[in-house]
């Protein structure tokens, strides 16, 4: 072992100097600038979380899974699961093991930022000790494994269904730069380094490739242009970085530990909604998971364009695509780093400026109240006992007759107490006022269904429509009633024997799990228990956190009747690949909306329940 | 006349079909009507009475029915395919027989409109929510449990027509004018019912059809409310609750009824646009089959060697469908003895 | 035309003199406001309309017949609940409309 160069440099190192600084230098402030917009609890919640132990070592845990590892997307897709792990794991295995082998042959130049990624240019003949041709080997193995991923990415541009997706990024311009200089990097490294491998030594790949090279090139003037190459490409790309998507490397490490102290959104551009955008890694995986994509004019909308448009802070079309999208969620639910689609638009619509505010003084809730106490209840009780049941239909219930009426009539028989909210229409839960970016007005309503509940003296309150669900489940303050969804409900009643439900068999039912059942309250498993009860039971191609919006959701503001038609198609073909008899659902939108053209029976799993007990 | 006996067929065996049957066998032809009911009339046969004179169904169906014994009808039988050759049509026959012929007249008239689609107006979840087609068997039957005494009867307008919602944008022609005549009938069985009609328009066009109305305002005393119906819903005792606007007043209204009747209404019917497609026939975005033009070529396709008659080309009323399907008798008699 | 006499000249409309930059603003911005016909189904199915009398059909007609404070007063109390969007026979994305309209100031212009 011998250092080439007793000074220790070389003016080519000088390039990525200069992007290992700008990069640093624009993180950290980045990094400071999101942690002071953050609102004064959050910030002080971050700082606990961490030096909690617990999360804390849930934040270097998920760090390494999700950002070197890339679990989540290995779980979805195989090819592109190696495809970013070799890159992303490798480059940091190459890195670590750069300063193991400074650490361990010239520890003295340990504070040079330079040497571990240049370390076979400045020191020789390090293969010839076992640790040395060890680590050596284990550099070149790396270095095969990233090349492979930079070989899949490669294909995945220009060919993206042979990796499994069928539509990708279309790249911006400082994009293409960070990407060409990123694919550049490592076969310049295998260059630079078989160049040099024959007087610093080198291991299974850069000594044969040395030797080829040696073939039929006469010295070695080509060898330092090409260590200056590796460290110019190694500068653009940083130098790039934090104007491409290529950020998402170190928003994400900062994204992970803010999640895990519980953060959320609470600005449309500040603190932790600027964080996510600047995590998406543009991977495109939601422009083939959203519904809207049946369109192709549509695919312009997905998340991975709401984020970009956001750092151009293009607001034109970021009101168009958060105004356009179904808040389905799905998007969300396959993001690799766990960018919130729904909720960013959410917030973009909540930054809207209005010449009318709503106003619901008018609105009587004592009145409303007194009518509801007055009503008499059905079934053995008179007044409220234990178990008492109100059932809210909601808005959209009042458009389907048949679940409200499958509905109560499982609660007699079931032989439970119950009464109507809302037999002649009450009031909007809120949510769909939340969904359009007016959750303060949404307040008012939630106050005044509060005064009707508690006046009604149930504890427990139906619902049949997981829009209302998830509102009242969430944001109405109800201690002491349980909120359920009819479907959970009756899924009970009928694994407590309380409701005796006749097995059809040979009729094959399949279970449309609706956006805020599913992935906005994580209902799956009871729906399908309860139907398992009732008929035999088939899935749908896409199913549980996967499963395709109807296209009929209240999320979208701009999608017009016709713009939906198509997607309806889609998610019925979708949910008929197993050829069930009949399609089934817990949400009266979802009835309506696939009933429309659907080419058989839908119900709400109420009606299903109901027809066979 | 032409060398050889040119074959004619004909789909359908409604009142269209056997008009324009009828027609040619005067004209000297032999044409072939299809018919995959059991027996001939369609839809006119089902009703009880016509507008504008109350005239019994059968006096249309039976004379026509009599007149065209001897054509040739294939009962029961469905086409299957069709097949465009030179100059000639060959349509495979649900029986497996196949028939070559130099002319086809699409006569396949309409469907009604499937009213449980209108999930809002409950037809299928409660009892006493009917539509036309069921009143009109009633009152030829007299036998639906449905119909007890009922004191207060609504019926509802275009019901699944012009509706984006249902697919169907367009107006379905003799919805308003039946409704009226099934109002009066309705009263006329019932004398102290009150009777409801929600219209978003009352399209009364035809001859007659405004004296239906206003017999059905001064002597029948029937009440109409402009409005479309939202939502119907149910009543302790099992009625039910018609929720609409009166426009007129501006005010939301709520009525309870025995009976509702739904008033459903014309869609294309979907093998015609089978048909259609197979042999390169063009159909219009509203679903119904494309005339080839809509002024004076209503019963010409756009393929040489097939014409239309009655609602395949869109809602038509009786006389209209009659009148078409002997201008189409005539169209085809010309097509046949054009010189090539 | 002076017949001279007036009845009560504020309750008839007189269309050379109603403001519809509103109405028209909405035309532009969400083109199929222009298609209602007035057949009441959102009026009827309206959550709200039994403590306000809101109505999207009378927001539009109020609209095209200059009855600005009766128009403000209805959109303020809609809740959005989407279900006149469900009924409209003619497919209008009345949540979108009724968003649009609130962001108009009385000169038709978005509020900004």
């Amino acid at each position: 072992m011998r250092e080439r160069f007793a000074n220790g440099f070389d003016p080519f190192v000088i390039p990525f100097l200069i992007g290992m600084a700008f990069v640093l230098g624009y993180c950290i402030v980045a990094m400071i600038r999101v942690y002071f917009q953050l609102p004064k609890p959050d910030r002080k919640r971050f700082l606990v979380s961490l030096v909690t132990p617990r999360t804390a070592w849930k934040n270097i845990k998920d760090i390494f899974l999700n950002c070197l590892i890339h679990v989540k997307l290995w779980k979805r897709n195989k090819v592109l699961g190696y495809m970013h792990s070799s890159i992303a794991f490798g480059w940091f295995m190459i890195i670590v093991l750069g300063h193991l082998e400074v650490m361990l042959f010239v520890p003295e130049r340990i504070h040079l930022f330079y040497y571990p990624i240049f370390f076979n240019y400045f020191v020789a003949e390090t293969e010839q000790t076992l640790p040395g041709s060890l680590l050596m080997f284990l550099m070149d193995f790396f270095l095969l494994i990233i090349l492979s991923g930079i070989v899949l990415a490669i294909i995945k541009r220009f060919a993206s269904r042979i990796v499994g997706m069928r539509r990708t990024t279309r790249l911006s311009l400082m994009d293409r730069v960070g990407l060409y200089s990123l694919w550049a990097i490592f076969p310049l490294r295998l260059l630079a380094e078989s160049f040099t491998a024959h007087i610093s030594g080198g291991s299974f790949l850069t000594i044969p490739a040395n030797w080829i090279f040696r073939q039929f090139l006469g010295n070695d003037l080509h060898a330092l242009p090409t260590w200056w190459a590796y460290s110019i490409a190694l500068c653009v790309f940083m130098c790039v970085l934090p104007f491409t998507r290529y950020m998402h490397i170190p928003a994400e490490m900062l994204l992970i530990p803010m999640r895990n102290a519980g953060i959320k959104i609470r600005h449309p551009r500040k603190g932790f909604a600027l964080l996510e955008v600047y995590s998406c890694p543009a991977c495109g995986v939601c422009i083939d998971a959203c519904p809207m994509g049946v369109r192709k004019a549509n695919c312009k909308d997905a998340t991975v364009y709401l984020n970009r448009q956001l750092r151009r802070g293009n607001e034109r079309r970021i009101a168009e695509i958060s105004d356009k999208c179904l808040l389905c969620g799905k998007c969300s639910a396959v993001c690799q780093v766990g960018v919130e689609g729904p909720e960013l638009r959410v917030a973009q619509r909540e930054r809207r400026k209005y010449a009318l505010t709503p106003d619901y003084g008018m609105i009587d809730a004592a009145s409303l109240s007194q009518h509801l106490s007055d009503l008499p209840f059905c079934g053995p009780e008179t007044a409220p006992v234990e178990g008492s049941v109100l059932y809210f239909a909601g808005c959209m219930t009042h458009l389907t007759p048949a679940i409200r009426r499958a509905t109560t009539s499982l609660l007699d028989k079931a032989g439970l107490s119950w009464k109507m909210m809302d037999p002649d229409g009450g009031l909007c839960c809120g949510r769909p006022l939340m969904m359009a970016g007016r959750s303060e007005t949404a307040q008012e309503l939630i106050k005044k269904n509060v005064e009707i509940i508690r006046a009604s003296g149930c504890n427990t309150l139906l619902l049949s429509c997981p829009i209302c669900y998830k509102v009242f489940k969430e944001e109405y303050p109800l201690q002491g009633i349980r909120v359920v969804h009819h479907s959970v409900f009756f899924q009970e009643l009928i694994a407590a024997g309380k409701l005796q439900v006749q097995h059809e068999d040979g009729l094959r039912l399949v279970w449309h799990d609706p956006c805020e059942l599913g992935r906005g309250c994580g209902i799956y498993e009871q729906p399908r228990q309860a139907l398992s009860a009732a008929a035999d039971l088939v899935e749908a191609g896409r199913h549980h956190a996967e499963s395709i919006c109807c296209g009929g959701s209240l999320g979208s503001l701009s999608l017009g009747f016709e713009q939906r038609r198509p997607m309806t198609q889609n998610a019925l073909k979708d949910l008929t690949v197993a050829d069930p008899d009949q399609i089934v659902t817990g949400c009266p939108l979802c009835l309506a909306t696939f009933s429309r053209y659907a080419d058989r029976p839908v119900h709400d799993i109420a009606e299903i329940l109901d027809g066979r007990s | 006349m032409v060398n050889r006996q040119p074959v004619i067929s004909i789909i359908g065996a409604g009142i269209a079909g056997l008009e324009a049957a009828r027609q040619l066998s005067a004209l000297g032809y032999k044409p072939v009507l299809i018919e995959k009911a059991p027996v001939v009339g369609g839809h006119v046969a089902e009703w009880n009475r016509l507008f504008p004179d109350m005239s019994p169904s059968e006096d249309l169906t039976g004379p026509l029915r009599a007149q065209t014994a001897g054509v040739r009808t294939l009962l029961n039988t469905e086409v299957a395919s069709i097949n465009r050759l030179k100059d000639e049509y060959n349509l495979i026959l649900s029986d497996g027989s196949s028939l070559l012929c130099q002319a086809v007249l699409f006569a396949t008239g309409f469907h009604l409109f499937d009213a449980s689609k209108k999930e809002e107006y409950g037809y299928g979840i409660y009892d006493r929510v009917i539509t036309n087609r069921d009143l009109e068997a009633w009152f030829n039957h007299k036998d639906d449990r449905r119909i007890d005494h009922p004191k207060a009867v609504g019926f509802v307008h275009c019901v699944g027509s012009r509706d984006v919602k249902a697919g169907n944008a367009q107006c379905s022609k003799v919805c308003c004018i039946t409704a009226i005549k099934e109002a009066i009938e309705i009263k006329e069985e019932f004398p102290d019912a009150e009777v409801y009609c929600f219209y978003m328009d009352l399209r009364l066009f035809g001859k007659k059809y405004e004296d239906f109305y206003i017999k059905a305002q001064r002597d029948y005393g029937i009440h109409f409310i402009r409005g479309r119906v939202s939502e119907v819903g149910e009543a302790v005792d099992g009625r039910v609750v018609v929720k609409a606007e009166d426009t007129l007043n501006g005010k939301p209204i709520k009525v309870t009824l025995d009976l509702l009747v739904l008033m459903a209404g014309i869609v294309c019917n979907p093998d015609a646009q089978h048909y259609a497609r197979e042999i390169g026939v063009a159909v219009d975005d509203d679903g119904f089959l494309k005339s080839r033009n809509n002024v004076d070529a209503i019963t010409e396709s756009s393929r040489p060697g097939v014409f239309f008659a009655g609602s395949c080309t869109g809602a038509k009323t009786v006389p209209e469908t009659l009148a078409e399907a002997r201008s189409a008798a005539l169209a085809i008699h010309q097509y046949l003895n054009k010189p090539r | 035309m002076d017949f001279g006499y007036q009845i009560n000249p504020s309750s008839a409309v007189n269309l050379d003199q109603v403001d519809r930059r509103r109405y028209d603003a909405l035309v532009r911005l969400s083109p199929d406001a222009a298609t209602c016909m007035g057949c009441g189904s959102c009026s009827a199915t309206c959550t709200s309309s039994a403590w306000s009398g809101m109505s999207v059909r009378k927001v539009l007609l109020g609209l095209q017949r200059g009855r600005d404070a009766e128009v403000n007063r209805m959109l303020s109390a809609c809740m959005l609940c989407g279900k006149c969007t469900m009924v409209c026979p003619r497919g209008i994305n009345t949540r979108q409309l009724i968003l649009t309209l609130c962001r108009l100031d009385k000169n038709g212009e978005v509020v900004r």
